[in-house]
């Protein structure tokens, strides 16, 4: 009961805290310049030069910009560059592109008044978010490999035993069943990954410093991660698995003249990380956009009167949660959805002539009966 | 799209992240965890298969004891029928060794006290005998004392004897 009253109360000053805001306030603040929503949406999506402090509008955590420059490396804090400032480093003149340049919010470095793009491999608040990633996961599995090796066959408890259970759920529900006698080999890539993306997904959950930032909902991160898979597949990929690509078992015309199935399955082998990449970064991105979208509903109402924006708080809050849970939901199946699907794109690369070995066995009279070609 | 042009930089950084994560991870995290998770598992099944081994043994066993002691009983009721009949076979035995016994010290005394009796019969009728022929010959001596009674005798017998023809 008590706890039912504090909730009602707490949504009542939701619904209220905008109107007093508006009494306040009064009149004064009616002509203040509108809310460019996408604007901020997409500033909270993107990547930024330093890590913005909450609460405080405009003042960020400096983060180092490193640049390769027309006359070499330049390193400087972030906040040197702030509000559009230029910075002087020795020969070279910066400063983060404005709104009309094609390079918007990127590192630019003036010459003559031209605006140029250097190698840009700032610590950003995206890179720095990677590294709090890598260093939680590392922490975390570390954790669970001490365990191993200082308790023997014991059962960990509390948060290793939890760790050690996800590991177990990948490794006995995706790979082991999946990868079979080969399972060993890439575990250890599969799990990296698995435990590197829910980690990424999560602290991405997470509003303030350690997290928010939007990691896998970035082309660029999910990009590496299928590439690494792609190339795992593709490179530790079997004889059997590249004689399906390039000379698959069809109709001889279908691809002596012209190579129309080899063209096709090339094709397929490329979409396969593709598919990847924009899965992963297009849940995510989804799910971090509607999440703003939301709040951003509170402030985009507020030109209508305080009893509208009142009540939107109170509907847009509870979306944002529900929402938020069910993000959190998405980000463990996101994690394991591309692990599974990793598992099953390096499964293919690791196919053996499976049904020739068979045949054998049955003195040859099933070498007519060809599976369809894995694909 | 901004968001959709991957960026130089982040793929850098997180070419070298995620190489440092695997190589760590690869080298000092999975093969402990696999391991261990491995051995543990392989433990936790061998325990099972030693519990449900032993479990059955002890079944077994558990019924090789009831059999046991189902033979031990029936051998024990065997053994006390045959004690029972043994008893009842000594105690009759017994009996009829102690009837014949008594019967024998009974014939025994039956023929002794016969014997003793014919003995001492005989001896009696010895003794009557004698005492009858010393009391006749007293008697005999005293009435043949005179002639008269000699003669009356001899008429009486003479008589009887005249009688009997």
């Amino acid at each position: 009961m008590n706890r039912l009253s504090a909730i009602f109360s707490f949504i009542f000053l939701l619904a209220v805290m905008p109107c007093i805001a508006a009494e306040a306030h009064g009149g004064e603040e009616a002509g203040e310049e509108k809310i460019d929503a996408k604007e901020i949406i997409f500033e909270h999506l993107g990547d930024r030069y330093g890590w913005e402090v909450p609460f405080c509008h405009g003042k960020s955590i400096p983060l180092p910009i490193i640049v390769w420059g027309h006359d070499g490396l330049h390193c400087f804090m972030s906040s040197k560059v702030e509000h559009g400032r230029t910075y002087v480093d020795g020969n070279a003149t910066f400063k983060v592109a404005g709104e009309d340049s094609e390079h918007k919010g990127k590192i630019v470095e003036i010459i003559d008044g031209k605006e140029y793009k250097p190698w840009d491999i700032s610590i950003t608040k995206n890179v720095l978010g990677l590294f709090i990633a890598v260093a939680l996961v590392i922490i975390s599995i570390l954790n669970v490999a001490r365990w191993h090796k200082r308790n023997g066959y014991k059962a960990p408890r509390k948060f290793t035993g939890a760790i050690e259970s996800l590991i177990t759920f990948v490794y006995d529900g995706v790979i082991k069943p999946t990868l079979k006698d080969r399972a060993m080999k890439f575990a250890p890539y599969l799990l990296t990954v698995f435990f590197f993306i829910l980690y990424m997904n999560l602290l991405g959950l997470i509003v303030v410093f350690p997290g928010g930032a939007n990691l896998t909902g970035n082309i660029a991160v999910t990009l590496v991660l299928s590439i690494f898979t792609f190339l795992l597949t593709n490179v530790i990929g079997t004889k059997h698995y590249w004689k399906e690509i390039l000379w698959p078992d069809v109709p001889l015309w279908l691809k002596f003249p012209i190579p129309i199935m080899p063209i096709i399955e090339i094709f397929g082998a490329l979409t396969k990380p593709a598919a990847l990449t924009v899965r992963l970064f297009a849940n995510m991105l989804g799910g971090h956009m509607i999440i703003l979208v939301l709040t951003l509903l509170i402030f985009i109402f507020a030109a209508m009167g305080p009893v509208v924006t009142g009540g939107m708080t109170v509907i847009s809050v509870a979306f944002s949660v529900f929402m938020l849970l069910i993000d959190v939901l998405v980000s463990f199946i996101q994690a394991y959805v591309f692990t599974m699907l990793s598992t099953i794109f390096i499964s293919f690369g690791q196919e053996r002539e499976h049904h020739k070995e068979e045949a054998h066995g049955h003195k040859e009279s099933a070498t007519t009966a060809e599976s369809p070609a894995a694909g | 799209m901004e968001l959709f042009k991957p960026d130089f930089g982040l793929i850098f950084w997180m070419f070298v992240a995620f190489a440092i994560l695997f190589f760590v991870l690869w080298k000092w995290g999975w093969p402990a965890i696999m391991k261990g998770v491995e051995g543990r598992a392989d433990l936790i099944d061998k325990g099972v298969e030693y519990a449900q081994n032993a479990k059955e043994q002890l079944d077994s066993a558990r019924q090789q004891a009831d059999s046991y002691i189902a033979e031990a009983r029936k051998h024990q009721t065997e053994i006390l029928r045959e004690a029972d009949r043994m008893k009842t076979q000594i105690i009759d035995e017994a009996r009829e060794a102690a009837q014949k016994e008594a019967r024998k010290v009974m014939e025994q005394a039956q023929l002794s006290i016969q014997q003793e009796r014919k003995q001492a019969e005989l001896q009696f009728r010895n003794e009557v005998s004698a005492l009858a022929v010393d009391i006749a010959t007293k008697v005999v001596r005293n009435e043949m004392a005179d002639e008269k009674a000699q003669s009356r005798l001899v008429d009486s017998l003479l008589d009887d004897m005249e009688k009997q023809n």
